[in-house]
């Protein structure tokens, strides 16, 4: 992990000016205001983002045939669509790979345990591993866990686990840039004046316009009627 | 650890600790010409250059996900956390206290909301309004003309209300509500609340030679541009560019040194690279560790003067310690969905809150507990992290492809959530005393903790789920998150990181180590600027009375010492 901690210097606080920042932030990548360390780190971990997913990265919690599995299941998950790319082009696998090793065992357990059952089970029924199945025997699969409403109660843990798999291909997703984009998040960045975030057509839709207006003449009209006004203090206690 | 390297010379003042408290003390007595030693046991810390603005979550290891060694995720500027390698605490089996350690210049000023409340008149005086608690030794007034000072010099936004004791301050612009912000206005007027823009500490316009905010809503990173307050960017490069003041990094206060007429006469510390101890003298010592740490000190630093450590001859020393009662809500309002995408990163915080309300309810007797808390609220089209999807199968319903793509689309930026501040009464089973048996890698004795609510706090943390609750269900939401009883999601005492009142200050030497400046009743030379002196916890998050308090001391240390009545 990059430190951020730097050497004392005369004037805490001093360095970037506004001007500066905004320049520099307008110009390229924000990555560079970072310290030395830190860009190192970004360019590392922007690596496997622009890999594709059989592009065999050192895998760090999960196998090679788990990992291909995943990386199936996260485009079932979040497929291209017109907008943005899948979850593998995003560089999700990789993602969810790094996030069980650093969560530990309990999460690694789950999500491994699941793919585990998810082979069993078309072996049982398919006589081949989910990967090796055909698209329609995988979307039966598929269709098994991902509707917790109306799932069998015998696939519950099924629906669990694929509740938290949806979730960490979400979050793998999103927050990588090609989600962002999509979303599009479109915050980040330095602006000089702030007008309240949404534009005033979007208040109007949501019948927001006078609000704040509204809000205090109420205010006002009911401290005239005195409520929420300063009342006097009694006379000291003594304990 | 034998190698004991005495100072040279003396100064005027020793600060111990670098944070709000710290930091004040050192702006007002170098402005008064003071020679000061502030000692900081953490390292270095430059908000500029260590800030960890404008990265990305791919920019960060495990895409910024929080760590035992960064609790709010890598982003956060703080260094330190709940638990600390090589520094740890007990808590008495059963219990549930966390202590949180900054361990950096400038300390937890790194890491708070910035929010910015004044107390007001009723929050001085709560014994003498409800008969439980303690009062203050002084007023809201004795303090007020240093909220004014303490305001202008750190720059706070807000709006002119004239509430029930939530005294307006001296004020910059406020930021324009955020949409569900407005929302949440709305539904607020409609269940009779009143919620009014926030006050945080986040510079609106340029002030002092700061330049104004740029909206990127990361105050939590550091600010790179120095646009919020913390103290290595407010109130130390004043102090130092007096000449005046010496800061020493990686030194860990161990104790007090005594002489042997009794008074302060410096301090014992660690230096911790070298793992060796180091004396320094002064004429004053300042105690600005943070409220435990600070008791923690008082406590070890036993003399044959002192023989139960210093100031604590009635034993006070570590007791009636208070947190601030938390409690969360969560939910969605689908009318923000589907919007057409814009920025709304806004300040980092908040930009509308609800302060305490029913005040004149309480007067009548028709609440089932005493005392208030104020509510925050969070929501917007924030930056996504990794963590922003948890539970999604509850609203989302679960599903995959495209309509689970167009459906997070639709759903970015409409959940909502509540925070509700609530004020602790002091109570017999919350303190902290002298672990007898264990001591941290330097070898100082370590603390235990004693936590208990009462049931005052439990019943307003159950007042703030149906409050919130309501909130969302009139905003015309859901609720996705809430907590029941028996204790209604609230926090742990310290979870919310605003321990306060160990070394209390009052009129009266047998209940109180400090008097109404702040000076030990035992040692007129100690004087304590941190949270510790606090005689209340009111719902207002402390760290801005903790610098006005900071101030008034500082200024009458300065002028005592001046008399030579401190000699």
């Amino acid at each position: 992990m990059p430190s951020r901690k730097s050497q004392p210097s005369a004037e805490p606080g001093a360095g970037l000016r506004r001007r500066e920042l905004l320049k520099i932030i307008g110009l390229g990548p924000a990555a560079s205001i970072l310290p030395a360390a830190a860009a190192a780190e970004t360019a590392a971990a922007q690596a496997p983002a622009s890999a594709s997913a059989t592009a065999a990265p050192q895998l760090k919690s999960l196998n090679r045939q788990e990992f291909d599995t995943i990386a199936l299941l996260s485009d079932w998950i979040l497929p291209a669509d017109e907008r943005s790319g899948s979850a593998s082009q995003a560089g999700v696998p990789a993602f969810i790979d790094d996030w069980l090793a650093f969560q530990g065992d309990w999460l690694s357990a789950e999500i491994r345990g699941g793919l585990a059952w998810l082979d069993l089970e078309c072996n049982r029924l398919y006589k081949h591993d989910f990967s090796r199945c055909s698209t329609a025997e995988q979307k039966k699969m598929i269709d098994r866990m991902a509707w917790p409403h109306s799932a069998a109660p015998e696939d519950s843990h099924a629906v669990a686990f694929f509740n938290r798999l949806r979730n960490l291909v979400l979050g793998g997703f999103y927050s990588s840039p090609m989600g962002v984009k999509d979303l599009p998040y479109l915050g980040n960045q330095m602006i000089p004046e702030w007008n309240g975030g949404a534009p005033p057509a979007v208040l109007a839709r949501l019948g927001l316009t006078e609000e704040e207006e509204e809000n205090q003449r109420w205010l006002r009209q009911r401290q005239a009627e005195g409520h929420w006004v300063q009342r006097p203090l009694p006379p000291a206690r003594r304990s | 650890m034998a190698n004991v390297i005495p100072s040279p010379k003396e100064y005027d003042v020793i600060i111990v600790g670098s944070g709000a408290g710290g930091g004040m003390a050192a702006y007002i007595l170098t402005r008064a010409g003071a020679r000061c030693l502030m000692l900081e046991a953490g390292d270095w810390f430059d908000t500029a250059k260590d800030s960890t603005m404008m990265m990305w979550p791919w920019q960060a290891p495990h895409r910024g996900a929080s760590t035992p060694e960064h609790p709010f995720g890598y982003f956060d500027a703080c260094v330190g956390g709940w638990q600390l390698k090589g520094e740890p605490y007990s808590v008495t089996p059963g219990q549930k206290f966390m202590w949180w350690r900054a361990r950096m210049l400038g300390g937890r000023t790194n890491h708070w909301g910035r929010i910015s409340l004044r107390w007001g008149p009723y929050d001085f005086k709560p014994y003498t309004r409800d008969g439980l608690g303690f009062d203050w030794p002084i007023s809201y007034q004795d303090l007020a003309p240093y909220y004014d000072r303490t305001e202008e010099l750190i720059g706070v936004f807000g709006s002119h209300e004239n509430m029930e004791n939530a005294p307006d301050g001296k004020f910059l612009p406020p930021p324009k509500p955020r949409a569900h912000e407005l929302i949440i206005q709305r539904a607020a007027r409609k269940l009779n609340i009143p919620c009014i823009p926030s006050r945080l500490s986040i510079l609106t316009r340029p002030l002092n030679g700061r330049i104004a905010c740029g909206y990127c809503g990361q105050c939590g990173r550091s600010c790179a541009t120095g646009s919020n307050f913390s103290s290595p960017t407010v109130l130390l490069p004043p102090a130092q560019a007096t000449q005046l003041l010496e800061i020493r990094t990686g030194a860990m206060a161990r104790e007090v040194l005594i002489g042997r007429n009794g008074r302060a006469r410096g301090i014992s510390y660690i230096d911790k690279k070298t793992r060796s101890e180091v004396q320094v003298h002064s004429k004053v010592v300042v105690l600005a560790a943070s409220a435990c740490e600070t008791a923690r000190l008082l406590l070890n630093s036993r003399s044959p003067q002192h023989p139960d450590g210093l100031a604590n001859r009635h034993g006070l020393v570590g007791k009636y310690l208070m947190d601030t009662v938390g409690s969360d809500v969560g939910g969605y309002l689908p009318q923000l969905t589907g919007l057409p995408p814009f920025n709304e990163d806004g300040v980092g915080g908040m930009h509308v809150y609800m302060p305490w309300w029913n005040y004149e309810k309480q007067l009548r007797h028709q609440m089932n507990f005493p005392r208030g808390y104020h509510i925050e609220v969070g929501g917007g089209r924030g930056m996504p992290g990794p963590d922003s999807f948890g539970g999604s199968e509850r609203y989302l319903g679960g599903g995959y492809g495209l309509q689970l793509k167009r459906g997070v689309r639709k759903w970015f930026g409409a959940f909502i959530g509540f925070s509700g501040r609530g004020e602790m009464i002091p109570n017999e089973n919350s303190y902290c005393e002298i672990d007898r048996t264990t001591v941290d890698e330097w070898g100082i004795p370590v603390l235990r903790f004693h936590w208990q609510w009462s049931e005052h706090e439990i019943q307003q943390a159950r007042h703030m789920q149906q409050t919130f609750q309501e909130l969302i269900e009139t905003a015309g939401g859901k609720v996705t998150y809430s907590s029941r009883g028996p204790d209604w999601g609230i926090s742990r005492g310290g979870e919310i990181i605003h321990e306060v009142g160990t070394v209390r200050c009052g009129l009266d030497p047998r209940t109180a180590p400090l008097n109404a400046w702040c000076q030990a009743w035992d040692c007129k030379n100690l004087f304590v600027t941190d949270g510790a002196p606090l005689v209340s916890n009111a719902d207002k998050n402390p760290t801005l009375t903790i610098m006005a308090l900071a101030w008034r001391t500082a200024e009458r240390l300065a002028s005592e010492m001046r008399k030579g009545n401190l000699a």
